[in-house]
């Protein structure tokens, strides 16, 4: 019993982290039809940073965020208006995976390169530290990593629905000719709704620094699991790509119990072929998803 | 006026992929010059098997400055060949491929890490050439049929924990343990550590009620912590490498999991390994082939000297190179050849077939297949210093029988 | 824009230098191994040639239909590992058990394309990751069957009297038989109606759709012929190199080679993945004994790859042709044709009715190749 409580817990704080990653790369669909593969290297990149960041100067890797997150954002716009706004129209959606995965690529080899492939991990006093609710242990880190990733969504959820630019972005998603009609600029919104996308890969990477070990090649190990996630959840829609986070990550977390680790992380995948099976264009409202 | 084009770029192309060929062969035969022997290496310098092949790289370095020091081997100066196989199969076969088809190399060690040997001895194999390997230490690789092949260190990966077997054996009926749990990496040498316990606890009676593998790109252990820790078992016993084994014991800790006897496989004897899981490291297990303590006469030497070289005392992977030399060298000292021809090779597979080795990790002698006929130490942390406590002659400190919680 | 009767005075010296041409390709590869100073260079010879099976394979779908697998290697991964089983388990002979292991492949590349093709574009990329990386955990989980993460051993096909050197040579030979076969395929599917067809999917699909093309069938098919190959390709060079690990076999990076070296040369050419592959499997060799113990080769990679689908993704051999037209005075190219000979080649180009009236000038360009041929 205690073992099936602790699963659930555990499955929901990986959920957390999971939901605001996928938050992000279903963004950059949203906006330029793009299926960002190299999230998960910029996420890995972050961490890296956190880490670095962290060892050289001895402060909490937290506060790497203040330099972090503004630098991704830049990043992100840069990204947007340099490289794949010069794709064409017409390829925009396969040409945009090559030209991300060579970022990812380039990503990885840079930080082989500057940090070697040793794996690390960021030492903290309350690195092995934990509480206790009903029966399940709870880290402290993991804690700090879900809290994190809660407040950003909760932000970003309030950026979209409460603020002028996050209506002009939705409007983008929706219709960007539509958009464009109404006198929106589409295209600084994309660049922006991209910059916001790497931000939360940021924020991601550091929550993830805390209660991990990084190595270059780890984000092959995330990106499979966060596509998985924004097809079932429907390309482009933010909501679906955090519900559908949190269901796959508490059913990986419970799946683990009989299946062991192995087996549970083919749970993703198979929620991907059933969700195209059944439903291609996702569960939660993704309309994009039949088109593109 | 399309079509001749196409024509054109595809000749074009053929004479580019012929002119190639000429730049990969030039570099042409640099080995085989009388006064020096030439020794191909392929190892993992980048990519996953980066940190042990770097210490790898450093022993084999060592090694050779040494003989070249002492009037190099059957007085010849050795010269190292490394290539860097990007901890990549199909580039490690075809790393030894290109050292001893067009580098010539007179002798050839092997790589790092079980997934790498295979291939790797399959090539030197085929050309005739002897194999001692310093990591391959699964069951698996010795079933293949080389009979090129010798493992550079006292035991293979199922006989690692054989002496803390042998302890538990002799303890009295009731303080026995009577349920372990495992967790494993799913890489053959790290599974075939635990697994050799696991035959030899349930030969024992020692229930297994909890038996997790998990995949080497495993970063989030909590839930594989939680199956351990439901378990509540007396030993917990990781198949581990080095990351996975410090995440693994994070995770137990924060699920507040208190085993009475826990082993490790490899990391606890790296260096970093105390600071990384924060200090609580009293009573962890972990088998050894190598200890820097270990007063075999060359152990001495080898120790001093790699200290001077790189001003800390070597590990194990170190060690394991540096064995691979002394393997070779003794055969190629007994056989007073090292060339690439079968019959200086054959010579040399024969004699390590029928003779023992001196080495820094005790006498080695092998079976047909190549598996040497030692045991590991165990050590264990004891006052904050990992020390051997097994077996008893070696001992340097007395074993702690239930380890204090973490 | 040439005339009728232009092209068809040509055309007979077109051919006679298309035979000659292809005889000469031929020839080349054939001696290589007579050239090929040591075993090493043989066998990097091999390794090159079975990139240009894989990469031909993967045109099948990418340069026909436009469909960009990043997971191909799930399909070579799939037929090195039928391969390897069928020969461990049954007496079957190796080459029967890799036609087999292929046509296993082709089955099974079914299910998957109908759940792939279904959806366009971004999903298909997703699927086609997905594939490779459950295939991954599979293959490493199942170890009784797979040999999991230990690896697989695949016997020899041929005997132990048969020296290293001289196995290298007969699999350059083999691969290059089977690349002949791809390539050959490839041409006549490229002149078919069933060709057009695909092109049209990839230039618009929605029009060929409307224009009563079965865009649908006509993907699966390209795309179970081009897992048929690729699992070929995959098995021939599981008998060559003789041992299997799931994480070399089922790995992203092996399928972004084959999309890499096809978009290099050239997706809408016939030896466009062939030049791609001599390429990039010599610029690998080059970057590793360059820069070989740092992670730089992969920055190399990317790079690369950055540069072909920002700069040309239409590959070398169209960005050569266009370059060679340019100083060609007698060839008219597109990009000098005024506002008005654009409208009347779209007039011309709906007639031929298939497919595409877009302004873009790549794909105007290419839907009067793909009439022509």
């Amino acid at each position: 019993m205690s073992l099936l409580i602790q699963s659930i817990v555990l499955g929901l704080l990986l959920g957390g982290l999971y939901a605001l990653l996928a938050a992000g790369l279903t963004l950059y669909f949203g906006v330029m039809r793009v299926v960002m593969i190299a999230h998960s290297a910029f996420l890995i990149l972050a961490a890296y940073l956190a880490w670095f960041f962290s060892t050289e100067t001895g402060l909490d890797p937290l506060l790497s965020l203040l330099v972090t997150v503004p630098l991704f954002f830049l990043i992100g716009v840069g990204m947007q208006r340099l490289l794949i706004s010069r794709l064409r129209p017409a390829t925009m959606t396969m040409m945009s995976v090559l030209l991300t995965f060579a970022i990812a690529l380039t990503i990885e080899g840079l930080l082989g390169y500057v940090f070697t492939g040793t794996q690390r991990r960021v030492r903290l006093s309350y690195g092995g530290g934990d509480f206790e609710v009903f029966g399940a242990n709870i880290a402290v880190v993991k804690l700090i990593a879900f809290g994190l990733a809660a407040v950003s969504l909760l932000v970003l959820y309030l950026v979209l629905t409460r603020t002028r630019f996050g209506q002009a972005l939705r409007a983008t998603i929706q219709h960007p000719e539509a958009a464009r009609l109404v006198g929106i600029n589409t295209d600084r919104i994309a660049g922006y709704g991209f910059g916001i996308g790497l931000a939360t890969a940021a924020v991601g990477g550091t929550a993830l620094s805390l209660d991990s070990t990084i190595y270059p090649s780890l984000h092959w190990h995330w990106i499979g699991p966060l596509m998985a996630i924004i097809v079932v959840g429907g390309l482009g829609s933010i909501p679906g790509a955090a519900i559908a986070a949190m269901v796959l990550g508490l059913g990986q977390s419970l799946l683990q119990i009989p299946l062991g680790t192995t087996w549970a992380q083919t749970f993703f995948y198979l929620a991907l072929f059933a969700t195209l099976m059944v439903r291609p264009q996702g569960f939660f409202g993704g309309r994009l998803a039949q088109r593109f | 006026m399309k079509v001749t084009t196409r024509l054109r770029i595809s000749t074009l192309a053929l004479a580019g992929s012929l002119a190639m060929t000429g730049c990969i062969s030039s570099g042409g035969n640099e080995g085989g010059s009388d006064d020096t022997i030439t020794i191909g290496i392929s190892l993992p310098l980048t990519g996953d098997f980066s940190e042990p092949g770097k210490g790898v790289e450093r022993g084999y370095e060592a090694w050779a400055q040494y003989v070249n020091d002492n009037g190099g081997l059957l007085g010849k100066q050795v010269e190292l060949k490394i290539l860097d196989d990007q901890s990549n199969a199909d580039r490690v076969a075809s790393d030894y491929e290109k050292l001893i088809n067009q580098d010539g190399v007179d002798l050839v060690f092997g790589p790092f890490s079980t997934r790498l040997v295979v291939p790797a001895a399959q090539v030197a194999q085929d050309y005739g050439f002897l194999f001692v390997e310093p990591a391959g230490a699964a069951p698996e690789v010795f079933e293949q049929g080389f009979d090129n092949l010798f493992y550079a260190a006292p035991a293979v990966a199922d006989d690692h924990y054989d002496h803390l077997a042998d302890y538990i054996e002799a303890m009295p009926a009731d303080q026995r343990p009577k349920t372990a749990a495992y967790a494993t990496m799913d890489d053959p040498f790290a599974q075939g550590t635990a697994y050799g316990l696991k035959d030899r606890l349930e030969e024992m009676g020692v229930r297994t009620v909890a038996d997790e593998v998990y995949p080497p790109n495993t970063t989030d252990f909590s839930s594989i912590a939680a199956k351990v820790a439901d378990t509540n078992a007396d030993i917990m016993v990781g198949g581990t490498q080095y990351q996975d084994a410090v995440n693994l014991i994070i995770a137990l800790q924060q699920l507040n999991y208190q085993p009475k006897m826990a082993a490790f496989s490899t990391a606890p004897t790296n260096p970093e390994f105390p600071e990384a899981i924060g200090a609580k490291t009293e009573g962890i297990l972990s088998p050894t082939g190598y200890t820097p303590d270990a007063d075999w006469p060359s152990n001495v030497e080898f120790v001093e000297f790699y200290t001077e070289l790189h001003g800390n005392p070597p590990g194990e992977d170190e060690a394991n190179a540096w064995t691979t030399g002394q393997v070779v060298a003794a055969a190629v000292e007994a056989a007073e050849c090292a060339d690439p021809s079968e019959e200086c090779q054959q010579e040399l597979i024969d004699w390590l077939h029928g003779n023992q080795v001196d080495t820094v990790v005790g006498p080695l002698s092998w079976d047909e297949a190549g598996r040497p006929q030692s045991a590991h130490m165990i050590q264990q942390y004891v006052d904050g210093k990992i020390r051997i406590v097994l077996p008893e002659e070696q001992a340097e400190a007395e074993i702690i029988p239930v380890k204090p919680a973490w | 824009m040439p005339s009728d009767s232009e092209v068809r005075r040509g055309s007979v010296l077109i051919t006679t230098l298309k035979i000659v041409g292809v005889l000469v390709l031929a020839a080349a590869v054939l001696s290589f191994p007579s050239v090929a100073g040591n075993a090493f260079i043989l066998s990097v010879g091999v390794v090159i040639m079975s990139y240009a099976v894989l990469a031909t394979s993967w045109n099948f779908v990418g340069g026909f239909t436009g469909y960009m697998s990043l997971g191909h290697a799930a399909y070579s991964g799939l037929g090195a590992y039928g391969t390897g089983l069928i020969v461990i388990h049954t007496d079957i002979n190796p080459w029967v058990a890799l036609g087999l292991s292929g046509l296993l492949v082709a089955v099974l590349a079914v299910p998957v394309g109908i759940a792939s093709l279904r959806v366009r574009g971004a999903s298909f990329v997703i699927v086609s990751i997905a594939m490779v990386l459950i295939l991954l955990l599979v293959f490493q989980s199942w170890g009784e069957v797979t040999g999991g993460s230990n690896g697989l051993r695949v016997p020899r096909p041929f005997g132990p009297e048969v020296l290293r050197p001289e196995q290298h040579e007969r699999f350059f030979y083999l691969h290059a038989a089977l690349l002949a076969t791809a390539l050959l395929v490839w041409w006549l599917i490229d002149r078919s109606r069933f060709g057009i067809g695909l092109k049209a999917v990839r230039e618009d699909e929605d029009k060929a759709q409307a224009l009563g093309v079965p865009t649908f069938n006509y993907k699966l098919v390209a795309f179970v012929v081009s897992a048929f190959f690729t699992a070929l390709g995959g098995g021939l060079y599981a008998l060559w190199f003789g041992f299997l690990d799931p994480i070399f076999q089922f790995s992203i990076l092996v399928g972004s080679y084959m999309v890499l070296m096809s978009l290099l040369g050239g997706i809408r050419s016939l030896f466009g993945p062939l030049l791609g592959a001599v390429i990039v499997g010599y610029a690998l060799e080059f970057f590793k004994a360059e820069y070989g113990d740092t992670q730089f080769h992969l920055v190399a990679l990317g790079l690369l790859l950055a540069i072909v689908v920002l700069f040309m993704p239409d590959g070398i051999i169209p960005a050569l042709t266009q370059l060679a037209r340019r100083f060609a005075p007698q060839a008219s190219s597109i990009r000098e044709m005024t506002a008005a000979d654009l409208a009347e080649r779209r007039r011309d180009a709906d007639a031929d009715a298939d497919g595409s009236s877009e302004e873009n000038n790549g794909t105007e360009h290419h839907v009067t190749e793909g009439a022509r041929s």
